[in-house]
C-alpha cells in the first residue's frame, strides 16, 4: 500500500507541475490585458508621459507577452517572485508572512467543517423520515444559503459588537509583541511557552474560522446523510441486519466506513472553495493573511503580487486534493488493485 | 411426532397502502418445518415466497407487518416478539443465505474482519480461536488458500466463492433453521450445481432445518423433502416433492411445469399461460381463486369463491399432508400443452446471411504502474448464419457471448477478424452503409430497464426507426404502425400509449422485439432476452418468437445461458468458453449426444 | 428520536419547496423588475441631515424611510430594490452563459468520449485547481470594473461546475441501452443527443441552473464588496454591507437588510432547484427519497 501511495503521489506531481504552468500563464495572459496601466499607477499623479513611459520600460511591460512570461517563469523557478510595485519589497517576503496565517486559518476551518459536518450527517441520518429529521433537512437548505463571508458579518455583528465576547479583528492583540519563528502563530507562542498569548491567538482565529467552518460543513452533513442513507439499503447492510449485528454496530463499523468515501470526495472540493474563501473572511475580519494581501493587489494593479499570490493558491489546491485522494486510496480497498 | 422448528398457521401480510387501503401480500401461509428436512418455498417473482423470509425476521418493508395469522419458531411466537428477543435469534439460531452473494458483503471490509466479527458475536472470545473456526468453517465448504483468503475483500472473489464464505458464515452457529432466498439464481449453471450440493452437505452435517426460496420447480423438486407452491401471496399446493412434480395436483403447479423448457423431455411445445400474475394493487380486486383468470380449468365457482389449501388423497396415496387450493383437482391433469404449427422457411440451401471469420476483441486491463495485462473477450471466432437459420450461443458469464452479439452489431469493434452481413462488409463505418444496416440487423437488448428510454411511450419506442427512416410521416400513419407492430407482438393497441414503467417485464420486452421488428431486419440478435423473467413469462416470449418465425422471415442469433430454453428455439447451437467456440451443430446433436466434454458439464449442471 | 413519518406526509413537506422557493424568488424578481415603480426614494440621494436613520420601527425611526438610511443619508429600502436589478441581471446572464457553455461541452465529452473527452477534462481539471473566489478576482483584475465584467467573470469560472456534474450525468445516460439502441435504428449523433439524451439530463440542468444563480448572486455579492462590480453611482447589495462595515457600531441595521436580501435571494434559489430537482422526475427519484 505505501508503494501505491507514493506512486499515487508521484503520479499527481507530475500532473501538478504542467497545471501550475498552465494556471501562470492564463493569469500572465489575463493580467496583461487590463484596462488599466500598472505603471501609471505607481507613479505620482503628475507624472509625465515619458516619466510613464521610463517606468514600463523599467517593469518590462513593453516586452512582447511570450518573452515577459519566460523572464517571469525563469525568475520565478530561482524563488525570486519579484518586488511588489505597492508595497516596494520582495513579492517573496510578503508571501512568507502571509501564508502561514492563511493556512492557519484554513486548517482551523477544515477541522471545524469536518467536525461539523460528521456530526451533523450522523444526526441528520439518525433522524430521519421524523420530524425533526424533516425539520432539520430544511435548516440545513437554509444554512446553505448563507455563504460563508455572510456568517463572517454575522458573527462579528452578534459575538463583536452586540454581546462582545471575542476580537474580531487582527490575529493578536496589539498589546502582545509578536513572537517570529514559523510564523504560524498558534506554534510560535507555544514555542515560547506563552500560554495567555496562545489562547489570544486562539480567541482571534474563532469567530473566522466557525464562520468559514459552519458554511463547509453544510454540504458534508447532507453528502454523509444521503450516503449513509443510500449504503443503509445495501445488500450487505441487509445482510449483516439478518445476521443479528445491531444498529449502532451497523451504522459505526459497516455502513460509515462506505459512507466516508463519497463523503471524503466531496470534502476534497469544499476545502479547495474554503481555503478560497479565507480570501474575503480576511478582508471583513482584517486579517493579515493571503487574501488580504490579494485585495490590496487587486486594487492597485500590483501584478507581480496578483501573479504570485494566484499560484500559491492554486498550489495549495492542488496540495488539498493530493492529499484528499491519498486518504481515498488508503480507505477504499478497491483502488488497491492486488 | 417430531416437533416441528417452524411452523405457520395462517400467516397473512398485508401492507397499507398511501389512501388507507389494505393489501394482503401473503395470506393463509400454513406450513411445518421439522428438523434436519427441507422445505421448498416456489414462487414466481411477485407472489410472496421472499416475504415468508422477511417475515421471519421481522424485517418486512415500511409499511408491511403480519396482521394474522403465527409463526412460531420452536415454541416461541416470532411475531409478537421483542425486537430484542428476535435480534438474539438472528444469526445463532435462524441464518439467512442471500441472493446476491457479491454485494452482500461489505466491501471494504476483509473477509476474515467481516466473519471474525460474526464469530465474536455468536461466543467465540479470543481472537486466535476466532481465527481457527473462521479457517476450518471455510475448509468445510471448500474454500482453497483459506487462510489467504482471510485477508482478501469480496471484489476480489468470485460469485461462487463469496457465497460459499456465506454458506459458512451462516452454518458457523450451527443454527437450527436456515433459510436460503434464491441462493444460486445470480450464480452460472455450473457453480450453481456446486452450492446447491454443498447446502446439501452442511445441513447434513449441522442437522439443521432449511427453507429454499426459489422460482425453479425442478430444482426445488430435486433439493427439497417438501414443497410449497405460492401464486400471488396464497399458497395453492403442499406435499412431498417428488409426487408434486411428478402428479401435480393444481392447475398452476401443472402449468409451470409444462411451462419449462426441458433438456431431456421429448419434444414438446411449451404451456402458455395467458396474461401474468396480479400485481399487488389488483389482488384486493379478485374476488374468487386466484388464479381464475388465467386457469385454463376455470368455472363458474372458481371465480366466486375463494378455495382453501384442503387435504387431497394423493395420486400416489402415500403422502398424508398433500394439500391443494383448487375446487377442480381432478380436472388438472387434462392440462396438456397445445402444438402450434411452428414451421419455418429455413432450408439447408438458404443463402448465408452473416459470416464471421476469425473474429477477436482484447481489452487491456490497466494493472498497477506498468504492468499491461490483454483479456481476449472474443478469441478467434468463426461461425455462419444462414437467412431464417435460428442459432443459439450458450455459454457461462465471461465466455464472451454478450460480446460478440455486440461484436456482429457494430456496438463494439473487434480487434482482428471479419464480418459480412448481407454480403456486405459490416465495417463500413460510413453513414451510407450504416443506414443501410439498420434494415439487416436489429438487436433486442437484454435489460429492458434500460433498453427503453423512460420518457417515450411505447408507440413512439416501437416506432422508432421511422423517426429516422421516414420523418415526414404523418403522425395518423405511424399511429398505425405502432398499432401493428404491438398487435404483432401480441400487446393490446392501448398499451403504446403507456410509458415503461407502467408496464410489466414481459410486456416491456415484448416493445423491445417490436421495435426490432419495426425495420423489418433480416437478422434478429437477441441477447439473453428472457433470462430474468418469469417461467411463464419466458414460455409466452419463446411463443411469440416462433409465431413470428412461423409468420414474417428472419434469423435469429440467440444468446442464452440457458440451455432448455435454445433446444426450444434453434435449431443450431453455439457452444462459447472464455471467448472460443469449443462446439457446435445440430442442437438435437450437441445437447442429445454430447462429444465436448465442457458441454457435457454445462448439461449435467442443469437442473435436471 | 420520533415517530417516522409516513409517505403521504412526506410527500406533502417537499413538494413545498418549489412553491416556497418560487414565492421568494418571485418577490425578489418583482422588485427588480418593477424597482423604478416601487422606490419610495431615488437611491443616489444623499441627504446629510438624515445619516443612519434607524429602521421605521425602532426608536428614533421615520416613516419616511422605512428601513431607514445609511452614512449618506440614503434610503436603504431603495438601495435595496435597485439592488434587485444588479443581482437578478447578473443571476440571469450570468447563469445562462456558463449553463450554455458548460453545458454543450459536457454533452460533447461525455457523448463522443475519447480524445474529445480527455481535452474537455482535462481543462476543467486546469480551471478547478483554482479556488473561484480567487479566479474571478484575477479575471476582473484583467476585465476591469463593471457589471459586464462581473457577468463576464462569472461565465468564465462557473462553467466548469456545469460541464463536471452534467458530464457525469450524459455518461451514465449515454451507457443506457435505449441509447444504443437508437442508434441501431438509425439515428445520427445529432438527433441522439437531442432526442434521447438531453431529455434525461434536462431535470438536472434546471437544478443547477436555479442553484447557480443563486451562486452568480453571492459572486457578485462578494466582487460589489470589493467595490469592483457597480460603481459609486449605483446600488449593489455587497456594497451596501462594504459601506455598513465602516459604521457597524453605530447602525446594526444597514448591514443586517443587505445581508438578509442576500439569503432570502439565495435561499429562493436553493429551495426552488432542490424542489424541482425532485418532481421533474418523479418516476426516477421516487425509488431513491424517502
Amino acid at each position: 500500500m505505501i508503494v501505491q501511495l507514493l506512486g499515487l503521489f508521484a503520479r499527481r506531481l507530475l500532473v501538478a507541475i504542467p497545471i501550475l504552468f498552465v494556471v501562470s500563464a492564463l493569469v500572465f495572459v489575463v493580467l496583461r490585458v487590463l484596462p488599466v496601466d500598472p505603471a501609471a499607477m505607481s507613479m505620482p499623479p503628475n507624472a509625465t508621459k515619458s516619466e510613464i513611459e521610463a517606468k514600463r520600460q523599467e517593469m518590462g511591460l513593453d516586452r512582447p507577452l511570450p518573452e515577459q512570461y519566460a523572464i517571469w517563469l525563469g525568475k520565478t523557478l530561482k524563488g525570486d517572485f519579484g518586488a511588489s510595485i505597492h508595497f516596494r519589497r520582495a513579492v517573496s517576503s510578503l508571501i512568507a508572512e502571509t501564508l502561514p496565517a492563511t493556512i492557519e486559518l484554513a486548517l482551523l476551518a477544515m477541522l471545524l467543517a469536518a467536525g461539523l459536518g460528521f456530526a451533523g450527517g450522523l444526526l441528520l441520518f439518525h433522524w430521519r423520515g421524523t420530524w425533526r429529521g424533516e425539520a432539520a433537512d430544511l435548516g440545513s437548505t437554509m444554512l446553505m444559503s448563507a455563504p460563508d463571508f455572510l456568517w463572517g458579518l454575522l458573527f462579528i455583528l452578534a459575538f463583536g459588537v452586540l454581546w462582545p465576547l471575542l476580537p474580531f479583528t487582527g490575529r493578536l492583540a496589539s498589546s502582545f509583541a509578536r513572537p517570529v519563528h514559523t510564523g504560524f502563530l498558534l506554534l510560535d507562542t507555544l514555542i515560547e511557552g506563552r500560554l495567555d498569548m496562545f489562547l489570544d491567538v486562539l480567541k482571534h482565529m474563532l469567530l473566522p474560522a466557525t464562520a468559514l467552518g459552519l458554511a463547509f460543513s453544510v454540504p458534508i452533513m447532507r453528502v454523509l446523510r444521503s450516503s449513509l442513507y443510500e449504503i443503509d439499503h445495501a445488500d450487505y447492510i441487509r445482510q449483516a441486519r439478518l445476521r443479528g449485528v445491531s444498529e449502532k454496530r451497523i451504522l459505526l463499523r459497516h455502513a460509515l466506513k462506505n459512507a466516508i468515501l463519497p463523503t471524503l470526495t466531496l470534502m476534497g472540493v469544499q476545502f479547495g472553495f474554503l481555503f478560497g474563501g479565507t480570501l474575503l473572511i480576511e478582508v471583513i475580519y482584517s486579517y493579515p493573511g493571503l487574501g488580504n494581501l490579494m485585495v490590496d493587489a487587486v486594487r492597485n494593479a500590483d501584478l507581480p503580487i496578483i501573479q504570485a499570490v494566484a499560484l500559491a493558491y492554486a498550489a495549495v489546491v492542488l496540495v488539498i486534493n493530493m492529499i484528499v485522494d491519498g486518504l481515498y486510496l488508503v480507505l477504499n480497498p478497491r483502488l488497491r488493485a492486488a | 411426532m417430531t416437533p416441528s422448528i417452524l411452523s405457520a398457521e395462517n400467516l397473512t401480510v398485508e401492507s397499507r397502502l398511501a389512501d388507507g387501503r389494505r393489501l394482503s401480500v401473503l395470506s393463509g401461509i400454513g406450513f411445518a418445518l421439522e428438523a434436519g428436512k427441507v422445505l421448498g418455498l416456489v414462487g414466481e417473482s411477485g407472489a410472496g415466497k421472499s416475504m415468508v423470509g422477511r417475515a421471519i425476521a421481522q424485517l418486512l418493508p415500511p409499511g408491511f407487518g403480519v396482521t394474522g395469522g403465527s409463526l412460531t419458531f420452536g415454541n416461541r411466537d416470532l411475531v409478537h416478539m421483542g425486537a430484542d428477543a428476535r435480534r438474539e435469534l438472528l444469526g445463532r439460531e435462524i441464518a439467512f443465505i442471500p441472493q446476491e452473494p457479491l454485494s452482500a458483503l461489505n466491501p471494504v471490509m476483509t473477509i476474515g474482519a467481516q466473519f471474525g466479527e460474526h464469530l465474536a458475536r455468536i461466543g467465540t472470545r479470543s481472537k486466535t480461536r476466532r481465527q481457527g473456526e473462521a479457517l476450518a468453517l471455510l475448509e468445510a465448504v471448500h474454500l482453497p488458500r483459506a487462510s489467504e483468503l482471510l485477508n482478501q475483500y469480496p471484489h476480489e472473489l468470485s460469485g461462487g466463492m463469496c457465497q460459499r464464505v456465506l454458506i459458512a458464515m451462516a452454518f458457523a452457529s450451527r443454527p437450527k433453521l436456515v433459510i436460503a432466498d434464491e441462493p444460486t439464481t445470480a450464480l452460472d449453471a455450473t457453480i450453481q450445481a456446486r452450492i446447491i450440493a454443498l447446502m446439501g452437505e452442511m445441513r447434513e452435517a449441522y442437522g439443521a432445518a432449511l427453507i429454499f426460496i426459489t422460482h425453479d420447480l425442478r430444482l426445488a423438486a430435486k433439493f427439497c423433502d417438501e414443497i410449497l407452491v405460492l401464486y400471488a401471496g396464497r399458497a395453492v399446493e403442499k406435499g412431498k416433492a417428488r409426487e408434486l412434480l411428478s402428479a401435480p395436483l393444481h392447475p398452476y403447479t401443472r402449468c409451470l411445469q409444462l411451462a419449462a423448457p426441458s433438456l431431456s423431455a421429448p419434444e414438446r411445445d411449451l404451456f402458455t399461460l395467458s396474461g401474468e400474475m396480479p400485481g399487488l394493487a389488483r389482488l384486493a380486486d379478485l374476488p374468487g381463486c386466484r388464479f381464475a383468470p388465467r386457469c385454463p380449468n376455470v368455472g363458474e365457482i372458481c371465480r366466486t369463491q375463494e378455495p382453501r389449501l384442503t387435504p387431497v388423497t394423493a395420486p400416489l396415496g402415500d403422502d398424508p399432508g398433500r394439500k391443494a387450493a383448487c375446487f377442480r383437482t381432478e380436472m388438472t391433469p387434462g392440462i396438456e400443452t397445445r402444438s402450434h404449427a411452428a414451421s419455418s422457411r429455413y432450408e439447408r440451401s438458404s443463402p448465408l446471411l452473416l459470416l464471421v471469420e476469425g473474429l477477436e476483441k482484447r481489452y487491456r486491463s490497466r494493472r498497477g504502474l506498468f504492468a499491461n495485462t490483454e483479456l481476449a473477450a472474443v478469441d478467434g471466432v468463426s461461425f455462419t448464419v444462414a437467412e431464417n437459420e435460428f442459432v443459439g450461443v450458450v455459454g457461462e458469464s465471461g465466455s464472451g457471448k454478450s460480446t460478440l452479439a455486440k461484436l456482429v452489431i457494430g456496438l463494439e469493434t473487434p480487434s482482428a477478424g471479419r464480418i459480412e452481413l448481407g454480403g456486405r462488409d459490416a465495417f463500413d463505418r460510413s453513414e451510407a452503409a450504416r443506414r443501410r444496416r439498420v434494415e439487416v440487423a436489429q438487436m433486442v437488448f437484454q435489460d429492458p430497464q434500460s433498453a427503453l428510454n423512460p420518457r417515450r411511450r411505447a408507440a413512439s419506442i416501437v416506432t422508432q426507426v421511422l423517426e429516422a427512416a421516414a420523418p415526414r410521416l404523418s403522425a395518423s400513419a405511424r399511429q398505425r404502425r405502432a398499432e401493428e407492430l404491438l398487435a404483432e407482438v401480441g400487446l393490446p393497441a392501448e398499451l403504446g400509449a403507456r410509458y415503461p414503467s407502467q408496464l410489466s417485464g414481459g410486456q416491456k420486452q415484448r416493445v423491445n422485439i417490436a421495435r426490432a421488428l419495426c425495420a423489418t431486419p433480416k437478422l434478429l440478435i437477441a441477447d439473453e432476452i428472457v433470462s430474468g423473467l418469469d417461467v411463464s413469462v419466458q414460455a409466452q416470449l419463446i411463443a411469440l418468437l416462433r409465431r413470428l418465425r412461423h409468420e414474417l422471415s428472419f434469423a435469429l442469433l440467440f444468446i442464452s445461458h440457458d440451455l432448455a430454453v435454445v433446444r426450444k428455439l434453434c435449431e443450431r447451437v453455439l457452444v462459447m468458453r472464455h471467448g472460443k467456440i469449443v462446439d457446435q451443430g445440430l442442437t438435437e446433436v450437441v445437447f442429445g449426444a454430447p462429444q465436448h466434454p465442457y458441454t457435457r458439464e454445462l448439461l449435467a449442471a442443469s437442473s435436471e | 428520536m420520533g415517530k417516522r413519518l409516513a409517505r403521504q406526509d412526506l410527500a406533502f413537506l417537499r413538494s413545498g419547496r418549489v412553491i416556497a422557493g418560487a414565492i421568494l424568488v418571485g418577490t425578489v424578481m418583482i422588485c427588480a423588475l418593477f424597482a423604478p415603480l416601487l422606490v419610495p426614494h431615488d437611491p443616489q440621494e444623499q441627504n446629510l441631515i438624515t445619516t443612519l436613520v434607524p429602521p421605521a420601527w425602532s426608536a428614533g425611526g421615520d416613516p419616511e424611510f422605512l428601513l431607514g438610511t445609511d452614512s449618506l443619508g440614503r434610503d436603504v429600502l431603495s438601495r435595496l430594490l435597485y439592488g434587485a436589478r444588479v443581482a437578478m441581471t447578473v443571476a440571469i446572464l450570468a447563469s445562462l452563459g456558463a449553463m450554455l457553455i458548460g453545458a454543450t461541452l459536457a454533452h460533447i465529452a461525455g457523448y463522443f468520449g475519447g480524445k474529445v473527452d480527455w481535452v474537455i477534462g482535462r481543462a476543467v481539471d486546469v480551471w478547478m485547481s483554482f479556488p473561484p473566489v480567487v479566479l474571478s478576482l484575477v479575471l476582473m483584475t484583467g476585465l476591469g470594473a463593471g457589471i459586464s465584467s462581473v457577468i463576464l467573470a462569472i461565465v468564465l469560472v462557473d462553467w466548469t461546475r456545469f460541464c463536471r456534474v452534467l458530464r457525469a450525468e450524459v455518461l451514465v445516460t449515454r451507457r443506457q441501452d435505449y441509447v444504443a439502441a437508437a442508434r441501431l435504428v438509425g439515428f445520427g449523433h445529432w438527433r441522439t443527443l437531442t432526442r434521447e439524451i438531453l431529455p434525461a439530463t434536462m431535470p438536472l440542468l434546471i437544478t443547477l441552473f436555479s442553484i447557480e444563480m443563486g451562486i452568480a448572486v453571492i459572486v457578485e455579492a462578494i466582487l460589489s464588496f470589493v467595490g469592483m462590480s457597480v460603481g459609486a453611482n449605483q446600488s449593489a447589495w455587497g456594497q451596501m454591507i462594504a459601506d455598513a462595515r465602516q459604521t457597524i457600531y453605530e447602525s446594526g441595521w444597514n448591514l443586517v437588510l443587505p445581508m438578509l436580501a442576500i439569503f432570502v435571494t439565495v435561499l429562493g434559489f436553493n429551495l426552488l432547484g432542490d424542489g424541482l430537482r425532485r418532481s421533474l422526475d418523479p418516476r426516477l427519484m421516487q425509488a431513491r427519497e424517502l
